[in-house]
């Protein structure tokens, strides 16, 4: 008997096995004849009255009773092991496992139902249901097979022999489908219902329950056959509505549309179209059917020769109704229906170049619209301009909610071009046909489109490479204009017309932006400070001010590309200085914002995202900011030594400095950053071998600086910067060790001309910063020694105090005067501030003034 | 009984303070034993009063112990102490304490209170103040200071307001009054010390010609820099009470003439006048600063300048000196 179930049972029956035999065992010296028999029955008799109890709460639903009693049974089972295992799982334990899962799912699949049902019950409804399907594939086979026996025995609750018999039927029966062994199978079942009829006699309860048993495995066949019907008639439904499927095309729409013989003509084509789109918007309308009727009328009028007014107005209300489609407006158009929306524009357009006579406006009244043919132009109300413009927010939307990663995007991104060409299209026409307004907005949705792109021909052009074979290169070449040419035009046409502030904001902010794109970094600084941009931009909206950002981002980069290492550093300092930089330029939302926002709020800022094609590399644009920072800082720094009072050029550089510095152990540098800090400690030294090679090198070229399109030229640039202000560092970190060092020796060490060398340690000597001079003769420069020792310091610092406390003490004075400025001649005031700079220059200043 | 022999009333001067050398060894002692860089040492004066001169004739220590030591009791040691040195027949009169300093920092808080409460209990007690890197330096620096009585009465009414302060005429100059100290010896010792003086050589002295000053200097200027702080911040402090009242003041002002207004409006009414009694309430003066701290700071301030300007001009001395020896010597 055991054998099966030996191998079948679980291995938590096993472990729980071990625990249960102590209980025997403890009561067992007193008892050892009951333990025999007394808790077999025992404990099945527990079992049963809970399974009674169980099966009372399905009836009527009560679901966390049912819940409650499971677990009850559950742990009465695991307590009743020892006799499992010596006799088998008992039968009417796996019938209720089977049916409960049964109940349990159909339950489940009932929604309405399950509505109904109050929360608490639907709760344990849930648990239940994954408890139990958890637990029964411990025993999954007997449910199997105990399934079968339901199967194939309708009516196997007439009397206990007959099951028996049958029960020796199935165990061959299952066989086939079973797939276990046959023995095994066979013993199993019969085994069971051998074990069943020794204990159904042990009680009447028990009886009634497996009749109760019978009669509900009767009820549940019935409720199969059921479902199978309704299967059936679902896949006859199925059919049918196939069917219905294949019959729908236009052909059988449009006698709907007009009755037979009606006579198509305007009037009537219009007053359907008005029919249609009085349904527009309205709860019960199917928007797809919608679509598909405006193009089946279109159909019909171009059959009809109804002339190009009615189509045009058709053709604005397929386009509206695309858009019309997503409801939401945060859902993006799916793929046909914006490449429909792309074609049906096109198709406009071509319509709309082809008749010169066709007006089209959005001021044009419904009632003075004329759309039939005759002498007069077409007047059709519609603004093709809008539709342009929400095809291109469209666009945006779709790049936006496309993984960048994808190919997809890559798919998506395609279309760009066609967006670009009916933008292009657009213009023309509007140019010849709309006012001022129209032309500035259509130039804006252009300039849009092209500030951000690198002009790749000029850029070629302006190196002298010409003549390369490549078709595409062809191509482009006959395309004509430069960028730069295009987008100077088309801004100077909206600086002069542009009557709202926004759109010549925009214009402004691109052309800043593609001039510092293209390296041409007076024009776009020039540009910049022209437009007072910077005093007024927190009024604009975000998407303008992201592109403000973006702006001055791009504005950096340029000036740190063209060696103008403080210019850059200034436009970048706010944005990184934020450390949002990600949230500023709209190319992320930040995590720990999160919590600040609502879900509403998250869905607008999503909205507000810069597609990932017109992107900033932020790593790039971090690295630019710190490695600017590095050369303007560590000079200084460098200068400032003892200067108490001594300002941070940097916060964030100087962040990343004590994060290099807190590390307990410093390997080899691995991120930008990292080399970055290894490169500004190299510098410290005045080693500007090494800062050299942590700048650049092949992780950092490929990281950041292959990134630029003249990368050899900014390598070159930065390697100069490298050594000018690796020497300033190392003169004033070591001119305390010279008396004299010659020109020719740093010339030497850091690798830089004769000239130079000069002209730096000049500039440093007139600015103060060294005190030294040089020593024409013989190319050397001579250190003063004028650099104050640590005591002198203290006392410049001690002075500054005391100006401070002086200062302070005067305004107690006022207070009590009540007047401001008196006793004291309030001009001396200004001689403690100013004198900031005592370290070097203003040391000397301090006698001259008097206080 | 005796000890008011010579002090009655408090309105006697204490004019001079004699001190044994026992007594200065013993504090020097102390220090190099138990004192270390800005640590500093205490200690018990005893003597007895003389006429108008204080004489101390014998000192011990406070011990050392830790802030987890909860069972030591310190005046149960004290009164040990002078009992057991009244058994052994010495001088067991509580005169005063004394204490070491560091580069000239005492004028504390905690040295005002203390001494308060010693002059208060002990009409005559001083401090005596103990500067170990002076002394290090080859000159003994020990000096005897006592609370000036103005002081004392702030003290006791323990009223630090601006108005108080202001009201006593007290400035940092008048807080600490310097008691002149004679070294005292018997006849004996003095022999002793002539017989040292003819048996040790001149190379000891070499430490009197050190030029190197820088150090002491910096040290100075960095406590004095400290403080200047200390300074600024309470000034800064008083500012803003300052504005503050005055600020209240004009409320209080615009406050009352609208009152006064409605009132006569309302008696031109026959209506009764409003009642003015909430009027402090309304307008509780802010707290003012304490300005004993202030005090304290300029005290200090004060010191540390007195020291540095005697170092520097002791140094220029012996630049002088250094610059005359060797032009000479060339």
């Amino acid at each position: 008997m055991s054998r099966f179930f030996a191998t079948g049972s679980d291995s938590e029956s096993e472990e729980s096995s071990s625990a249960d035999e102590i209980t025997p065992k403890a009561t067992g010296t007193t008892f050892s004849k009951h333990i025999v028999c007394c808790p077999l029955r025992f404990r099945f008799e527990e079992l049963t009255n809970i399974i009674k109890t169980i099966r009372n709460a399905m009836k009527i639903r009560d679901m966390s009773k049912c819940l409650e009693e499971f677990e009850q049974l559950y742990r009465a089972f695991l307590k009743s092991k020892t006799i499992v295992d010596k006799e088998g799982v008992p039968q009417f334990y796996i019938r209720l496992l089977a049916d409960l899962e049964d109940y349990l799912n159909q339950l489940w699949e009932d929604k309405e139902g399950k509505k109904k049902m109050n929360k608490n019950n639907a709760k344990a409804l849930s648990t239940l249901r994954q408890k139990i399907r958890k637990y029964n594939k411990d025993f999954e086979t007997e449910i199997v097979s105990y399934k079968e026996v339901l199967n194939c025995s309708p009516n196997d609750e007439e009397s206990e022999s007959e099951e028996d018999e049958e029960s020796e039927d199935w165990g061959s029966d299952s066989v086939d489908s079973g797939g276990e062994s046959e023995d095994n199978e066979g013993a199993a079942a019969s085994l069971a219902v051998v074990f069943l009829k020794k204990y159904v006699c042990f009680n009447l309860e028990l009886l009634s329950l497996f009749l109760f048993d019978g009669f509900k495995r009767k009820r549940h066949k019935k409720m199969e056959q059921v479902d199978e019907e309704a299967d059936e008639e679902g896949e006859g439904e199925e059919g049918g509505w196939e069917k219905v499927k294949g019959g729908v095309p236009l052909v059988k729409e449009k006698p709907k549309m007009f009755a037979k013989g009606t006579e198509i003509n305007n009037a009537v084509v219009i007053k359907k179209l008005n029919e249609i789109l009085q349904a527009r918007g309205k709860k019960g309308t199917d928007r797809s059917a919608q679509i598909e009727l405006f193009h089946a009328l279109a159909g019909i009028s171009n059959e009809n020769n109804l002339g190009e007014g009615i189509l045009v107005k058709i053709k604005f209300n397929i386009i509206a109704s695309l858009y019309d489609y997503n409801t939401n407006l945060a859902a993006f158009m799916k793929a046909e229906m914006w490449k429909k929306c792309l074609e049906c524009i096109d198709e406009l357009l071509d319509i709309l170049f082809e008749n010169s006579n066709i007006f089209i406006g959005e001021n044009i009244a419904e009632d003075s619209e004329n759309l039939a043919i005759s002498d007069q132009p077409f007047r059709v109300r519609g603004c093709i301009l809008t539709l342009v413009e929400r095809m291109d927010e469209e666009f945006t939307k779709i790049m936006q909610n496309t993984d960048p990663h994808s190919q997809e995007y890559v798919d998506n991104l395609k279309d760009e071009g066609r967006v670009c060409g009916i933008i292009d299209r657009l213009l023309q026409y509007l140019e010849s046909k709309g006012s001022t307004e129209e032309v500035c907005r259509v130039y804006l949705r252009r300039i849009m489109h092209t500030y951000y792109k690198f002009d790749y021909k000029a850029h070629r052009r302006s190196l002298g490479l010409q003549g390369e074979t490549k078709s595409e290169q062809d191509q482009e070449e006959s395309e004509g204009e430069d960028s730069a040419i295009i987008m100077d035009r088309l801004c100077k046409f909206i600086y002069a017309k542009d009557r709202t502030d926004r759109i010549r904001t925009c214009a402004i902010l691109c052309h800043i932006y593609h001039h510092a794109l293209h390296s041409r970094w007076y024009q776009a600084r020039d540009l910049m400070l022209m437009s007072h941009l910077q005093d007024n931009i927190q009024h604009a909206d975000p998407p303008v001010q992201i592109l403000y950002n973006r702006t001055m981002v791009q504005l950096g980069i340029c000036a740190f590309r063209q060696g103008m290492i403080k210019d850059a550093h200034n436009a970048l300092l706010d944005i990184q200085s934020s450390g949002r930089a990600k949230e500023l330029l709209g190319q992320g939302l930040l995590m720990r914002n999160m919590q600040e926002r609502n879900a509403e709020q998250e869905k607008i800022e999503k909205r507000r995202q810069v597609p990932f094609h017109m992107h900033i590399n932020l790593e790039l644009l971090e690295c630019v900011y710190l490695v600017s920072a590095m050369l303007l800082e560590i000079p200084y720094m460098a200068a400032h030594e003892f200067d108490a009072r001594r300002r941070m050029i940097s916060k964030q550089f100087h962040h990343q400095l004590r994060v290099g510095e807190r590390q307990p152990l410093l390997g080899p540098p691995e991120s930008m950053r990292e080399h970055v800090v290894a490169a500004s400690k190299a510098m410290k030294m005045g080693d500007w071998r090494t800062c050299h090679s942590f700048i650049i090198n092949e992780k950092m070229n490929s990281k950041v600086w292959d990134l630029f399109p003249e990368t050899q030229r900014v390598r070159e640039m930065l390697v100069r910067k490298i050594q000018e202000e690796s020497l300033r560092t190392y003169l004033f970190t070591y001119s305390s060790v010279y008396d004299s060092i010659s020109m020719a020796t740093l010339s030497e060490m850091f690798e830089l001309e004769l000239p130079t060398v000069h002209s730096i340690i000049s500039k440093m000597i007139i600015n103060e910063e060294l005190m030294a001079s040089l020593d024409q003769p013989t190319q050397t420069v001579v250190m003063h020694r004028t650099e104050p020792t640590s005591l002198q310091n203290m006392t410049l610092q001690l002075a500054e105090k005391l100006g401070g406390l002086v200062e302070n003490n005067e305004r107690v004075f006022d207070l009590k005067q009540g007047v401001y400025g008196g006793y004291f001649n309030r001009d001396q005031k200004g001689g403690y501030q100013q004198r900031q700079n005592y370290q070097r220059g203003g040391y000397r200043n301090q006698n001259q003034s008097s206080y | 009984g005796d000890r008011l022999n010579g002090f009655e009333n408090g309105k006697t001067q204490l004019l001079c303070l004699c001190v044994r050398l026992q007594v200065v060894l013993k504090i020097i002692k102390h220090y190099q034993e138990e004192g270390q860089g800005s640590e500093v040492v205490q200690g018990v004066l005893l003597g007895l009063v003389v006429e108008d001169r204080l004489e101390i004739t014998n000192c011990f220590p406070f011990p050392q112990h830790t802030e987890d030591d909860v069972d030591f009791d310190e005046v149960q040691y004290q009164m040990e102490m002078m009992r057991s040195l009244r058994h052994v027949n010495i001088d067991h009169l509580h005169v005063g304490w004394y204490q070491s300093t560091y580069y000239g920092s005492f004028v504390s808080r905690a040295l005002l209170d203390s001494q308060f409460s010693y002059q208060h209990a002990i009409e005559e007690s001083v401090v005596l103040i103990y500067d170990p890197i002076k002394t290090a330096q080859g000159s003994l620096c020990l000096k005897a200071y006592r609370l000036t009585p103005k002081l004392m009465e702030i003290c006791k009414e323990k009223d630090f307001s601006p108005e108080a302060l202001k009201k006593a005429c007290i400035g940092y100059e008048h807080m600490l009054e310097e008691v002149p100290i004679v070294i005292k010896n018997s006849h004996l010792i003095n022999v002793l010390l002539l017989d040292l003086q003819e048996k040790s050589t001149v190379a000891d002295k070499h430490e009197l010609l050190n030029l190197s000053s820088s150090n002491h200097l910096e040290k100075s200027l960095q406590l004095l820099m400290d403080r200047v702080d200390g300074m600024s911040q309470e000034i800064v402090k008083y500012n803003t009470y300052c504005r503050n009242l005055t600020k209240q003041q004009q409320q209080k002002q615009q406050y009352l003439q609208r009152r006064q207004q409605e009132n006569t409006q309302r008696q031109s009414r026959g209506e009764p006048p409003l009642p003015e009694e909430d009027i402090n309430k309304m307008f509780k003066p802010p707290q003012a600063p304490p300005r004993m701290d202030t005090l304290l700071i300029a005290g200090q301030v004060n010191n540390y300048c007195q020291n540095i300007k005697a170092f520097t001009s002791q140094n220029l001395g012996k630049l002088f000196m250094a610059e005359a020896l060797q032009g000479h010597s060339s």
